[in-house]
């Protein structure tokens, strides 16, 4: 009975996929759940009338949109300045001798592993001394921090898959070696550095405690710091709201994640893992 | 002939160098200078508001090895990362065979299992404390239905639920990325392994020890490293979920390093302590480079 066993194993496959999505489908449900089918016993499954109240509201009456817009500044700011370094360094890494090169390239995946707590310290001191705490510029000087080894890895790797021939026969054609890089390395990086891009970008728009211990102003928190305050800071905790202000946070990644869909298996896990 | 190639190989150096130093003076400036400073302030004590200290020498690495705090922590640590960095592996595997399979609308199932992976840890947290919700929670409500539980149940305010909920939401948080890892893997071994085991008369259990495990071990043995690291550096997640509570049954080394800085206002203690988690970590962290290392001929 190869079909039977066959639609056997998809509804056991199936129901493992749904049961890993089901508190993203939760997250979804209760957010349109108007707030007095929230509270019945039993919860309903699906909700009963649908109401678009509880985003109505983050966006009229809280700071969501704030925070949206520092997360999106900051989110965008990490990303340009960790890519544009990151390329031009990996470029250096992949392609050029010198003295130190091995060492450095040691060290990019050092700190790639290293723990933030153990940076967050010295870095507080720094930014306070520096006189920028508190501002979105701080944050994305702390985010350099972990973006930066991250997308040296994953260009490293892209780059090192890019045929040398293609340079040097540039070169023999009379091209100097930055002529090379622009004409014929960067369109063949380019789905690299745009996945690179994208893995930063989403890397930046979840951090939590750089956000944490560097801002404590409306005016520059980001999204994950801005929701969890706005959990803690209600009296009585509006689950509707938070699940909207979750299913809002999660947008740009949903946009993100359907351009990185052809690249994913490519880029995924800073090229630390491969088969 | 020569002296034109070795100057035009000096300028190409140059050249390297000049494209390599934005990356060299972001990186002094915002680690390996913290990363010194942070050994430095360990020997200071420090307090937090008005940041005025005084050498203390050894001090605080003595009364961190004293201290009940720091073993606590450190077992809190270990307990964590093995209990969720198991689970995230068998769940990874078992999942990533099931996603191999020719099952019905494969990519949609595959975007589904990643989507807990790619989400905000905040917005991970924030669901899973309405699943766990004590009145209204799903969770409670489900259980009390198929009858494993009388009454509802603390998820997060009493051991030894509390640990155990943090290993299931960071196995559920993190197994994406073994299954990611682990499918790639599988996509490359070649059938014919599987052929020459089934004509040796190797059953599905049989040929997944002999012929599928075996093939997965060097890609393993990366991926549990690097979760390892990741798992044993784990912030967000516990604080947002427990904050290391109850009590400090899930105070983990991270953690306490945060609240030794910024609630009881002691950063040369603090750094003690996140020099003490990174001189434990750096075990990992240089097996793991080595490994890689060997495998791309760096």
């Amino acid at each position: 009975m190869p079909t039977f066993k066959k639609i056997l194993f998809n509804l056991f496959a199936w129901s493992i996929v749904l049961a890993v999505a089901f508190p993203l489908f939760w997250m979804l449900v209760t957010s349109v759940k108007p707030g007095f089918e929230l509270f019945r016993r039993p919860p309903t499954i699906l909700p009963e009338t649908w109401t678009f109240e509880h985003y109505w509201k983050l966006l009229s009456e809280t700071n969501f949109l704030i925070y949206f817009r520092n997360s999106i500044i900051l989110s965008t700011a990490t990303t340009l300045v960790v890519v544009a370094v990151a390329t031009l360094g990996a470029f250096s890494l992949v392609r050029f001798k010198y003295r130190g090169r091995e060492s450095l390239a040691f060290l990019v995946l050092f700190t790639y592993l290293l723990p933030s707590v153990v940076l967050i310290i010295p870095l507080y001191l720094l930014l306070v001394g520096l006189g920028v705490s508190n501002t979105i510029f701080s944050l994305v000087i702390a985010y350099t921090t972990f973006a930066l080894p991250y997308a040296l890895w994953l260009l490293r790797s892209f780059m090192a898959g890019i045929p040398e021939d293609l340079e040097s026969a540039a070169l023999c054609d009379g091209a100097t070696r930055m002529g090379a890089f622009r004409d014929v390395i960067l369109p063949q990086l380019l789905p690299g550095i745009i996945s690179t891009a994208l893995f930063t970008f989403i890397l930046s728009w979840n951090e939590y405690l750089y956000a944490l211990v560097l801002v404590n102003s409306d005016a520059s928190r980001p999204l994950t710091t801005g929701v969890m305050n706005m959990l803690i800071s209600s009296f009585n905790i509006e689950w509707s709201l938070l699940m909207a202000a979750s299913v809002m946070m999660s947008v740009p990644l949903i946009i993100v994640f359907a351009f990185l869909q052809s690249y994913l298996t490519r880029g995924f896990g800073a090229g630390g893992v491969k088969g | 002939m020569s002296t034109q190639q070795t100057l035009l190989e000096k300028r190409y150096a140059v050249l390297g160098m000049a494209l390599i130093a934005p990356t060299v003076l972001i990186f002094c400036a915002v680690i390996v200078y913290p990363l010194i400073s942070a050994i430095y302030l360990s020997f200071y004590s420090v307090f937090t508001p008005t940041l005025e200290g005084e050498w203390v020498g050894l001090g605080n690495y003595t009364e961190l090895l004293q201290s009940g705090k720091f073993w606590n922590a450190l077992g809190n640590t270990l307990i964590w990362t093995v209990g969720t960095l198991s689970l995230q592996i068998i769940l990874g595997i078992g999942i990533a065979l099931v996603l191999h399979q020719n099952i019905w609308f494969r990519s949609l199932a595959r975007s589904l299992i990643l989507f807990p992976y790619f989400i905000s840890t905040v917005v991970a947290v924030l669901v899973w404390k309405w699943l766990f919700n004590d009145l209204y929670g799903i969770l409670n409500h489900f259980l009390i239905k198929i009858g494993v539980i009388d009454f509802p149940m603390d998820f997060l305010g009493t051991m030894p639920n509390a640990m155990i909920s943090i290993i299931l939401v960071g196995a559920w948080k993190y197994f994406p990325f073994v299954v990611i890892a682990v499918l790639a893997r599988l996509q490359s071994i070649p059938d014919s392994l599987y052929e020459a085991a089934k004509i040796d008369g190797a059953g599905p259990i049989g040929r997944f020890f002999d012929v599928t495990l075996p093939q997965l071990r060097d890609v393993l043995v990366v991926i549990i490293m690097l979760r390892a690291i990741w798992d044993f550096k784990e912030f967000d997640m516990i604080y947002l979920l427990t904050g290391g509570g109850p009590l400090d049954d899930t105070q983990t080394l991270p953690l306490l390093v945060y609240q030794e800085a910024f609630a009881l206002n002691d950063m040369g203690m603090a750094s003690a302590y996140a020099v003490v988690m990174m001189l434990i970590m750096l075990v990992f962290m240089l097996v793991y480079i080595r490994r890689t290392k060997n495998d791309e001929g760096v």
